[in-house]
């Protein structure tokens, strides 16, 4: 169930979801769109867990490298394990204490749908600054 | 429309009447108002909204309890993370801090994201003025700062200026032609010429929405994606942000974060919600570690933690919900509904933190509808807030003349109502048959003309009492009836249909004769000693043996249940507690059985006054007796102000008569022949409207639709 409304909530907010049995087919995946939009504009990562309420896809982004995986390219990757789908965002309390306890250092991101903007008369605009496309690949089984 | 804050009462009427004319402004609030509240309601219905709210209030309430624990705890935990945070007393001290971080790394090109915080500190014309470049990258920020103007709202900052006026800027920005129609290509432009910046900046500015105590981390939220590139790319990172934003534990955010971005945007969630745990690993700084400062700043906050009313205000989150629901703001903007910061919160703020001759003409523009405080993600009365700063300015400065007038005049009850008796007197030259003022040119009305005024009534309610049925032969119960000064004086139609209402009902009713005005006027004016003084009067008055007050206007209601415990503490809860307005008195306490209706064949619009169903939360009540005595034809915005707000349509007419024409046009368009409303407040503008306007719209209170409506000679 939080599969499917996790597809629903990341739709609405015009994610793309593509769902893999296995690592061969996210592989494809990926593939196919390195060849369509060249492999140089796709970025991936894969996310710790999801949020099936807002169709959030949670990465852990203390490397600089991957931080910028899922900001500079225009097609942004993100492969989310369907079993690590959790279902409220306050469900994430417990992974993000854990991920500071100590004196751990962490950047954690929380990605929602392609970076958006309504500053130009509320108009609806994908794609300002981050990516224009993000593709969420569902690992299933 | 520049952002100059207004340096007179003069001056700020002159703005808004440029906003008023300001047609494209004009067009894209009235849509932003409409549509925000249907994708907010659809939002917050997948979500327990009070229980958020009231728990964001909680955690805020006790952040500014513990503030200084709060700090010394953030500061520690940020610190062993490899951060450096700093404490700014004052505005400037939190410049020159930030200046001081550039200059010690050899800072010459900032990029920024979105903070508010900055705004209130003058930031960018002071790192200006130090010789560094700072480059707005949010894109509505970037259009303002192109332009040299302020945000006019807090989340959109560009929500007054069109694709047309964006284009023009990009133009001079870019030196080449930009395409005037598309948005979608505009902010390609945005993409394309900010892109570079982010990669020469030397230094990354940006707010914090939440500075989480627990771990040290600053919570972001954004939506376009340049706040992580400012916070990424760049070797330096500052992040600018009130103390108010300290929040205790990880949850204490997240329960928030179900609400700023409903509340701001109608999302679930913004595109990006970041988490930053300290200094992080950065390829650019010399040391491989970001250079992380976090500057905190008071600016008055401490000293508003510790105030009994005003500490509300940490509750605030910036969602700028108070200004997207504002009938104020929907007509004039932000640049005139706030000096920083904008909508309700930001005539408050301006008040606090900013000048204070500016928030003396600023904080007149309240209509006080409750709008704001109905969606605040903290639940922040904002009117009450707004009516203390006006009562302090009263006692600081000197009340004007109306004020002390009216204080004088109402303090001693047989000395206002010979006064009113005298008006009724020299108005009889003037007064028209049909209740209206019309013997007068209406050029002497000047702005005020927009409607036709009411007349004082050749008799009052009080006068006629002696000679009404007021106990049937087997009473069912006993109730007392608070007239309220208008229905007594202007409207005593609307009492005695109620009188009809009760005496079909088998209701006795008793009037004490020593009740005066409930005061809510002087409240509004801040002559709060005065307003106290009548408080009491009334509570004596009704000391008497019933088991409900009732009253037909649902200002006094509001005031006499709420505003009187607020003023008076215990000493008014026995009298508020038996307080009810008339619609839930007859729908809740009168059986169908006891009142019998018969549905008349006519189409009923209604319009929710603000005081019944925002502040008394009464809203289902005179719809269902509506659709029992008529064919009720709902109509737009029914719960929109009518414009009147009591004092408001004197002091801002030019506002009010929009307000009440957007009204009468949603009533008209409905096809309703009779419009019914709890208020006579409302009653003065709406049927002082269609009157003026020449509508074929009956405006009644909703005693008299029952009146009309009773089913006598069915037993």
């Amino acid at each position: 169930m939080d599969t499917e409304k996790f597809i629903e909530r990341a739709q609405a907010v015009a994610a793309r979801v593509s769902r893999a049995a296995d690592e061969e087919a996210v592989a494809h995946l990926i593939a196919e769109d390195q060849t369509r939009f060249g492999a140089e504009n796709v970025g991936v990562v894969r996310a710790a867990c999801g949020i099936a309420e807002t169709g959030t896809c949670v990465v852990i982004t203390d490397d600089e490298e991957t931080r910028l995986k899922t900001m500079l390219p225009e097609v942004s990757v993100i492969v989310l394990r369907a079993d690590d789908i959790v279902p409220n965002l306050a469900d994430t309390a417990a992974f993000l204490r854990e991920r500071q306890s100590g004196d751990r250092i962490s950047y954690t991101s929380f990605i929602t749908g392609p970076s958006r903007t309504a500053d130009i008369e509320r108009v609806s605009a994908i794609g300002v600054h981050g990516p224009l496309d993000l593709h969420i690949i569902l690992l299933e089984g | 429309m520049s952002h100059t804050p207004p340096a007179s009462n003069r001056e700020y009427h002159r703005q808004i009447a440029d906003s008023l004319a300001d047609s494209f402004l004009r067009r894209t609030l009235d849509k932003f108002a409409v549509e925000y509240r249907a994708s907010r309601d659809k939002v917050f219905s997948e979500v327990a909204e009070r229980e958020l709210i009231g728990r964001i209030a909680e955690v805020k309430d006790s952040a500014a309890k513990h503030i200084e624990d709060l700090y010394a705890r953030f500061k520690q935990e940020a610190e062993r993370r490899g951060a450096v945070v700093h404490r700014a007393a004052d505005a400037a001290e939190a410049c020159a801090i930030i200046a001081q971080i550039a200059a010690e790394n050899g800072v010459k090109r900032v990029v920024k994201s979105k903070s508010m915080t900055a705004e209130e500190v003058g930031l960018n014309a002071h790192l200006k003025k130090n010789g560094i470049d700072i480059c707005e990258t949010d894109l509505g920020e970037w259009i303002v700062q192109l332009r040299g103007e302020g945000p006019s709202h807090m989340v959109l900052p560009a929500i007054h200026l069109s694709r047309d006026q964006v284009a023009d800027e990009f133009e001079k920005a870019t030196g080449e032609k930009q395409d005037h129609e598309d948005v979608q290509r505009l902010v390609k432009v945005a993409r394309r010429e900010l892109k570079p910046k982010f990669h020469e900046a030397d230094m990354g500015l940006s707010g914090a929405n939440f500075c989480i105590a627990e771990t040290g981390t600053l919570a972001i939220v954004t939506n376009e994606g340049n706040g992580r590139l400012v916070n990424t790319l760049p070797r330096v990172h500052v992040a600018l942000a009130g103390l108010d934003k300290l929040v205790p534990t990880i949850d204490d955010a997240l329960t928030a974060l179900q609400v700023l971005p409903r509340n701001a945007t109608s999302q679930r969630i913004t595109a990006y919600t970041t988490f930053i745990g300290g200094a992080g690993p950065c390829a650019k700084s010399p040391t491989g570690r970001k250079i992380l400062h976090i500057v905190l700043l008071d600016n008055g906050r401490t000293k508003l933690a510790a105030d009994p009313l005003f500490s509300q205000v940490f509750r605030c989150v910036r969602c700028g919900a108070c200004a997207n629901v504002c009938p104020v703001f929907r007509m004039v903007g932000g640049h005139r509904m706030g000096h920083i910061y904008v909508g309700a919160i930001g005539l408050v703020l301006t008040y606090l933190f900013h000048d204070r001759k500016i928030a003396k003409t600023l904080c007149q523009n309240c209509i006080g509808c409750g709008s704001c405080k109905a969606v605040c993600s903290g639940g922040i009365d904002l009117p009450a807030l707004i009516g203390e700063i006006r009562a302090r300015f009263s006692r600081e400065d000197g009340a004007p003349l109306p004020a002390r007038l009216a204080s004088v005049a109402m303090k001693n009850r047989t000395v206002f109502h010979t006064l009113l008796k005298f008006m009724r007197f020299s108005q009889r030259p003037v007064a028209g048959t049909d209740g209206f003022v019309r013997h007068l040119p209406m050029a002497l009305f000047g702005k005020h003309g927009f409607k036709s005024l009411p007349a004082l009534a050749p008799k009052s309610f009080r006068e006629q009492w002696p000679t009404l049925e007021r106990r049937p032969a087997q009473p069912k119960m006993k109730i007392a009836l608070f007239a309220g000064c208008a229905q007594d004086f202007v409207y005593p139609q609307h009492l005695k249909a109620a009188m009809k209402v009760f005496a079909a009902a088998g209701v006795e009713v008793v009037f004490p004769m020593t009740q005066t005005c409930c005061g809510l006027p002087l409240s509004m004016l801040g002559e709060t000693a005065t307003a106290k003084e009548v408080a009491r009067q009334n509570i004596a008055a009704f000391a008497g043996d019933c088991e409900c007050i009732v009253t037909l206007c649902a200002s006094c209601a509001s005031h006499l249940k709420h505003g009187y415990v607020r003023l008076l503490g215990a000493e008014a809860e026995a009298f508020a507690a038996k307080v009810i307005d008339f619609s839930s008195f007859v729908h809740d306490k009168l059986g169908r059985d006891v009142l019998r209706l018969q549905p008349r064949p006519e189409k009923v619009a209604y319009h929710a006054s603000c005081h019944l169903c925002r502040e008394l939360g009464v809203k289902e009540a005179p719809r269902e007796l509506i659709r029992r005595a008529a064919e009720y034809v709902p109509s737009k915005e029914e719960e929109s102000c009518c414009g009147f707000g009591g004092t408001f349509s004197a002091k801002f007419p030019e506002i009010s008569a929009e307000l009440m024409r957007k009204k009468l046009e949603n009533v008209t368009a409905s096809g309703a022949t009779r419009l019914v409303l709890d208020c006579p407040g409302c009653a003065m503008q709406l049927a002082g409207g269609a009157d003026r306007q020449k509508l074929n719209l009956r405006v009644t209170h909703i005693a008299e639709l029952l009146a009309d409506a009773l089913a006598i000679g069915l037993e």
